[in-house]
């Protein structure tokens, strides 16, 4: 009786144990179902994920090669695209920020270019914006399309909180000296940061060193031109930082306050703060937590001219767009040309209108009336359209592997606690290839 | 150590074998099979990976591309980096902070809630809440608790200040060491009570009769007899201190500037933010290293490796 207990119960974890091995031996297979006539298109899941499974159900309607969408939720799409790319998983297409977002991808040989694409069909290039386009040029190679909108920062206010202060939106850095100081004595905060984000503290940095320096100073340090951040027009760019940070414009607590947690759109919807420097995106946000607010008393404008500096007034810094770009091992290039074309389609610029997003393509311009809010996609447009040049963020323009040493040291010298030569030496240190 | 919790489910069956089966020949011992399901769940899930990551930590990857072996390169780079020295700093700060904080709270209460009064028992059940959120519900709900502006801070300026918690590092830190308190000393209390009910009557009763108060009692009798249970308790927390990960990364992101980087988050921003598999691989070997050695003077210093029962005499 105990020998055979004794032995059933061997069989049992004998039994599990193998059937341990089995099961993981299983998970190195994969799935390869038979998928040869099909173009994966991965794409960072979220709303705009609407607009994507359109489209792809338009290319299904004529094209002999399907497309299939594949998302990946938000948070991990970085992480996950860097496993799958260079393996049996990898998709046709896929969605990235441009710059140094795909460049390792170029560096490793995966992506394919896209030149030979624009020569046969010259609309795949003339019909985008070119400062937007641009942004996914590397060496001097295209290799994406944009394929969602274009998010440029504005300086966004309080109309309410600015009438009551005596402040107009400040056309000018000094304007911005005196409305902090008028903003003050009210009692308010005078500009909103979400500095625990770290992300929103890096704008102020980007929009500076463009009015002051032009966008060629940071190209030269992403260059590999280590001179370009010990230059005097850096070291203007950062006095106007720490002129504006002791002149108490945040208050004191920002690195506590997060923006993705709405703590810093909530200090200027309920008129805590005047102002908050932001991508476009804020303006949905307030729509969607504010409402009221949003509709009645958020102000956006251009960021401020700084005497003196080389930077064209009219240069905009943001997200530029996001991009499909093609992966060289694409068994079907002749497919995916024909969905790339989709992205400068009156539906696509239309679908895109509708959701919010604002598309860089040369069509966007006549169907702007059809836009969610059309004051404020008209505004954004003109600027990214008169825009010179088009900074793109400058965690998304630096490899990966420099965005953590960034954001550290951007938030170390905004808040005091690291001098202006040592932040110099730690951007000079980032890898920039 | 005493008998205090419920015993596992298999220790019965194993002694009751054991006793049974005395005289009989090869009925005493379990077979070798019985520890293979253990064995290749372990070789498969940690002593594989941790070969793999000892080869990656002497090589350059990016995922993309093939690992390239570079030497001692990774080493080099992280022994010169200042914020890889101040991680291991801070990670033993904060467990060390963990279990000053936490040993001290979770006697009381655990000794507290021994007690077989019914109101005792309702308010250790509530107190019991915290430990069955998980960790990432926990950090999130207290960082928005702790909003400077529209949190807890903005009315309390008297304790609080400006409520610039997360901007300076001792605040920060304080907020890891508080809310991991918050969440973690309803276990310990846990093992505490158990321990505290476990104490033979007899003790307190000659203690009584010998005219000890309440409080020499508490010293003289529940400390000593509980002191296997805080060695037990003593690890988990050195385990869990330093192998904190989440509420660092939702608290604070390792900031303000790298002043709370602890090592695992400086791990996983090296793997999954920079792509750099192989410095991270390196970091992940130096905090196993740095776990065993910490792990063995724990020991040694206990006696954990020697307990002894805490019944001698009785």
């Amino acid at each position: 009786m105990k020998q055979r207990a004794r032995f059933s119960r061997t069989a049992v974890v004998g039994g599990a144990a193998l059937a341990l091995v089995l099961s993981l031996s299983g998970c190195g297979g994969g799935s390869d179902a038979a998928d040869g006539d099909t173009i994966h298109v991965l794409v960072y899941g979220d709303a705009a994920n609407k607009v994507e499974k359109e489209l792809v159900a338009t290319f299904n309607k004529t094209s002999k090669v399907k497309a299939v969408l594949d998302t990946i939720p938000g948070a991990d799409y970085q992480a996950k695209l860097q496993t799958i790319i260079n393996s049996k998983q990898a998709p046709d297409v896929f969605f990235n920020w441009g710059g140094g977002s795909i460049k390792p991808f170029v560096d490793a040989g995966l992506l394919l270019p896209l030149d030979p694409f624009i020569d046969k069909d010259p609309d795949l290039k003339a019909k985008f914006l070119p400062s937007v386009f641009n942004s996914a040029v590397v060496d001097g190679t295209s290799y994406g399309v944009p394929m969602r909108g274009t998010q440029p920062v504005l300086l966004f206010n309080n109309g309410k909180v600015l009438k009551k202060a005596g402040v107009e939106p400040p056309k000018t850095w000094d304007d911005l000296l005196a409305a902090v100081k008028a903003l003050k004595v009210d009692g308010v905060t005078p500009i909103a940061l979400g500095g625990g984000d770290r992300w929103p503290t890096l704008m102020w940095f980007e929009y500076l060193y463009d009015r002051i320096a032009g966008p060629e100073l940071f190209q030269k340090a992403l260059d590999g031109d280590k001179d370009a951040w010990a230059s005097q027009d850096s070291r203007k760019a950062l006095g106007k930082i720490r002129e504006l940070v002791d002149a108490g414009a945040f208050g004191t607590n920002y690195d506590s306050v997060k923006f993705t947690d709405q703590g810093s759109p909530t200090l200027l919807a309920t008129g805590r703060a005047g102002f908050e420097l932001m991508g476009s995106w804020a303006y949905s946000t307030q729509q969607d937590a504010h409402p009221e607010f949003a509709k009645s008393d958020l102000g956006y404008s251009a960021f401020p001219s700084v005497e003196g500096g080389r930077g064209d007034q009219a240069n905009v810094v943001g997200n530029t767009n996001n991009f499909y770009s093609v992966l060289k091992k694409t068994k079907h290039p002749q497919a995916v040309a024909a969905f790339l074309k989709l992205m400068y389609s009156d539906q696509f610029v239309k679908a895109q209108l509708s959701i919010g997003n604002l598309p860089t393509t040369t069509n966007t311009e006549g169907l702007l009336d059809t836009a969610a809010s059309p004051e404020f996609a008209k505004f954004q447009y003109d600027m990214v359209k008169a825009a010179p040049a088009f900074q793109l963020s400058w965690d998304q323009a630096y490899p990966q592997a420099a965005a953590t040493a960034m954001y550290q040291s951007l938030q170390q010298f905004f808040n005091g606690s690291m001098d202006e030569d040592a932040f110099i030496k730690a951007m000079q240190a980032l890898p920039t290839s | 150590m005493t008998r205090n919790a419920p015993p596992p489910a298999d220790s019965g069956a194993v002694r009751s074998a054991g006793s049974s089966g005395s005289g009989s020949s090869g009925a005493g011992r379990p077979g070798f099979l019985w520890a293979v399901p253990a064995a290749v769940f372990f070789g498969l899930f940690a002593i594989v990976p941790l070969i793999m990551v000892a080869v990656l930590s002497f090589a350059s990857w990016d995922g993309l591309s093939d690992p390239e072996f570079t030497g001692l390169d990774n080493w080099r780079t992280l022994l010169d980096d200042p914020v890889m020295i101040k991680s291991l700093w801070l990670s033993v700060l904060l467990t060390v902070l963990g279990v000053a904080v936490q040993t001290p709270l979770s006697i009381l209460l655990g000794v507290w809630a021994a007690g077989h009064q019914r109101n005792r028992a309702v308010l250790s059940a509530i107190y019991f809440v915290p430990l069955l959120l998980s960790i990432a519900a926990v950090s999130v709900l207290w960082r928005a608790v702790l909003d400077p502006n529209l949190g807890v801070p903005a009315h309390a300026t008297w304790l609080f200040g400006d409520g610039n918690l997360f901007g300076t590092q001792a605040t920060a830190i304080g907020v890891l060491v508080f809310v991991s308190t918050w969440q973690f000393t309803p276990l310990h209390t846990l093992i505490y009570q158990g321990a505290a009910r476990a104490v033979p009557p007899v003790l307190y009763q000659a203690a009584q009769i010998d005219g000890a108060g309440r409080v020499r009692q508490f010293f003289h009798i529940t400390l000593p007899q509980l002191r296997n249970s805080i060695i037990t308790s003593v690890i988990l927390m050195v385990v869990g201190g330093l192998t904190t990960f989440d509420t660092v990364l939702i608290l604070t992101q390792g900031g303000p500037g790298s002043d709370t980087t602890i090592s695992a988050y400086y791990m996983y921003q090296k793997a999954f933010k920079s792509f750099d598999y192989g410095a991270a691989s390196a970091i992940a070997l130096l905090l196993v290293l740095v776990s065993t050695v910490i792990s063995l003077i724990v020991v040694r210093l206990s006696g954990y490796d020697k307990m002894r029962s805490t019944m001698e005499g009785l």
